[in-house]
């Protein structure tokens, strides 16, 4: 049977995508180029232990009675009960501008605006006008680009506090550099200070298999290792897809999640010109024995911190910028016991052109995976206190492993900064989902697909 | 279908949607979405479930018809007429 709808993409906006299709319509097909599902957000196995790829902590936490929240919607929207989940919230964040200043912030939102009232003060009757701007404001309006730094700057008239709040939105959010888009600050503001972090029980795989098993249930069918090569097109409409192995499925309706000029290239057109610089990342992981608890904070869930204002979130010049980054304890949430092992795990910027450029010299890129990670552990010690006779396994990944594992144009987490937020590519019944739509992180990617799933598909298909 | 068991469908539907939601006050010639605090994502819930139900194909521009339960009484009656 021709399937009326093919996701290409296993990555949480597709599943999330799938999902919704196949709640209404049977015979939903998935096509995941990997041997895993998950994308961005999956896993693999080194040192007998399963290490997550892209998990710190999951942003919009949200009390089960509150339905309006973008948490509890998508749960909706896909018909799994929040009961079903466990989740643990953060314990605490921090914002650390070295020699600076230093912000907490938690689910608890009044605990960001006493810090601020407590270390900004000249700013805090500015910042509670921005709230009000921003219960006014509404960020799923389509407008054009609009500076969110210059409107902050203007607003709060401090440049410290305008590049200390940014940089956790930035870093988990922008695909735009040293800048982010007003709507998409809005929305980061809400999923990160107003609400915050929380992380599933257990790993990545078992909320991967949760969502697998809800589509399967629905009469989804999952195929992996199915890497699209052609969407096969007749004028404005898509007629199907070819997969790498040759074999060509028909479809009524495709929608595509793995980024827009990537679509783009298995349509056979050429690249969109003039793209601004992607964002590239680089991610290490410590493993430490459970034992070495007690050298770590207790309680800092995230740690976001710049050694230089101001505050840079650009592609760096060399391999990798370590004066800023991300440090996660994902032991650090509410009710998390850990059994065997404990992570500490690091983010920085990152340049695709450079490991690009030596990646083909086996030795030269492994030495300078190590050399950037000896890096990151010597920065983020002088946040976290010293950990590194402990580490019992380490491993860092790059942008040009992101990319060979999900094809995401030069690693690029975050995606193109060009952004399609109505998901229409100019197609009749192909249109784009996830990343390059516009909303970002784990649950942005999935409401991303069911949004243009509500938006495109479901009322036509 | 009579006219009070398209509302009961009508309910029944919304009560999938949201288990919670509080059909007490409900009042038939208001907007159900600002009663029961449904959101359009949800709004549509009702048309794709009227579809996997019962076969209705209900036109995009129909949706506004939708809005209050005797208005869906009222759209829906002669479409549901023999079910
Ligand atoms: C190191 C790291 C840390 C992160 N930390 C967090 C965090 O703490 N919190 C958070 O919310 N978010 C985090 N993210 C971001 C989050 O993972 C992503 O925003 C989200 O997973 C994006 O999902 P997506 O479905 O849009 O894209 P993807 O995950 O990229 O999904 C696209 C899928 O398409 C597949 N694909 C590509 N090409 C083809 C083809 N031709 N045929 C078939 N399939 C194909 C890919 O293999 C992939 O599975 C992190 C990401 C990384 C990498």
């Amino acid at each position: 049977m021709k399937p009326p709808c093919i996701i290409i993409g296993g990555g949480l906006s597709g599943l999330a995508a799938a999902i919704r299709l196949a709640r209404y319509i049977p015979g939903i097909v998935l096509l995941e180029q990997h041997t895993r599902l998950g994308g961005l957000n999956s896993y693999y196995y080194r040192n007998n232990t399963l290490l997550e790829t892209g998990l710190h902590a999951i942003t919009n936490y949200a009390e089960p009675g509150d339905k309006r929240a973008p948490l509890n919607r998508l749960l909706r929207q896909l018909k799994i009960p929040r009961k079903n989940l466990t989740f643990h919230q953060q314990i605490t964040s921090e914002i650390i501008f070295a020699g600076k200043q230093r912000l907490l912030f938690s689910n608890d939102f009044v605990l960001l605006q006493e810090e601020i009232a407590d270390k900004f003060p000249d700013s805090i009757d500015a910042f509670f006008d921005l709230l009000n701007f921003l219960d006014q404001f509404d960020p799923f309006a389509p407008a054009p680009f609009r500076s969110a730094k210059a409107f902050l700057l203007e607003r709060l008239a401090d440049p410290l506090l305008v590049d200390m709040l940014l940089c956790p939105l930035m870093y988990y959010g922008s695909s735009v550099e040293n800048d982010m888009d007003l709507s998409q600050f809005a929305i980061m503001f809400q999923a990160i200070y107003r609400e915050g972090f929380f992380r599933p029980h257990g790993t990545i795989r078992d909320f991967l298999t949760l969502l697998s098993d809800h589509f399967l249930s629905l009469g989804g069918e999952i195929r992996r290792g199915a890497k699209v090569t052609t969407i096969i097109q007749e004028g404005k409409r898509a007629i199907g897809v070819e997969l790498e192995s040759g074999e060509i499925l028909e479809s009524d309706f495709i929608l595509s999640t793995i980024g827009h000029q990537e679509t783009r290239t298995i349509l056979g057109q050429q690249p969109v010109d003039n793209e601004p610089n992607r964002l590239g990342f680089v991610e290490s992981i410590f493993q430490l024995p459970v034992e070495s608890i007690p050298l770590l904070p207790r309680d800092r869930t995230v740690m976001f911190y710049s050694e230089n204002f101001p505050f840079s979130y650009n592609q760096p010049v060399n391999l990798v910028d370590c004066r800023s980054g991300v440090i996660c304890l994902p032991h650090n949430f509410d009710q998390i016991t850990p059994e065997k092992t404990i992570e500490v795990r690091s983010t920085h910027l990152a340049s695709y052109s450079n490991w690009q450029a030596i990646r083909a010299d086996r030795l030269a890129y492994d030495k300078a995976k190590k050399q950037v990670r000896q890096q990151s552990l010597s920065v983020i010690e002088k946040y976290l206190g010293k950990f590194r006779d402990n580490i019992v396994y380490e491993d860092t990944f790059t942008p040009i492993t992101i990319e060979r594992y999900t094809a995401k144009r030069h690693g690029a987490i975050y995606g193109s900064p060009i952004k399609i937020k109505d998901g229409n590519i100019g197609y009749d019944n192909l249109y784009l989902a996830g990343t390059d739509q516009g909303f970002l992180g784990i649950v942005g990617s999935m409401l991303s697909g069911v949004s243009i799933v509500n938006q495109h598909i479901l009322p036509r298909i | 279908m009579t006219n009070d068991e398209i509302k009961d469908l009508i309910l029944e539907i919304i009560e999938d949607i949201d288990d919670e939601a509080d059909f007490d006050n409900l009042n038939p010639d208001e907007p159900l979405r600002d009663q029961l605090d449904l959101d359009s994502m949800d709004f549509l819930d009702i048309v794709m479930e009227l579809r996997k139900r019962h076969q209705l194909q209900i036109p995009e521009e129909d949706y506004p018809q939708l809005a209050t339960l005797n208005s869906c009484v009222n759209y829906l009656e002669p479409l549901l007429k023999n079910a």
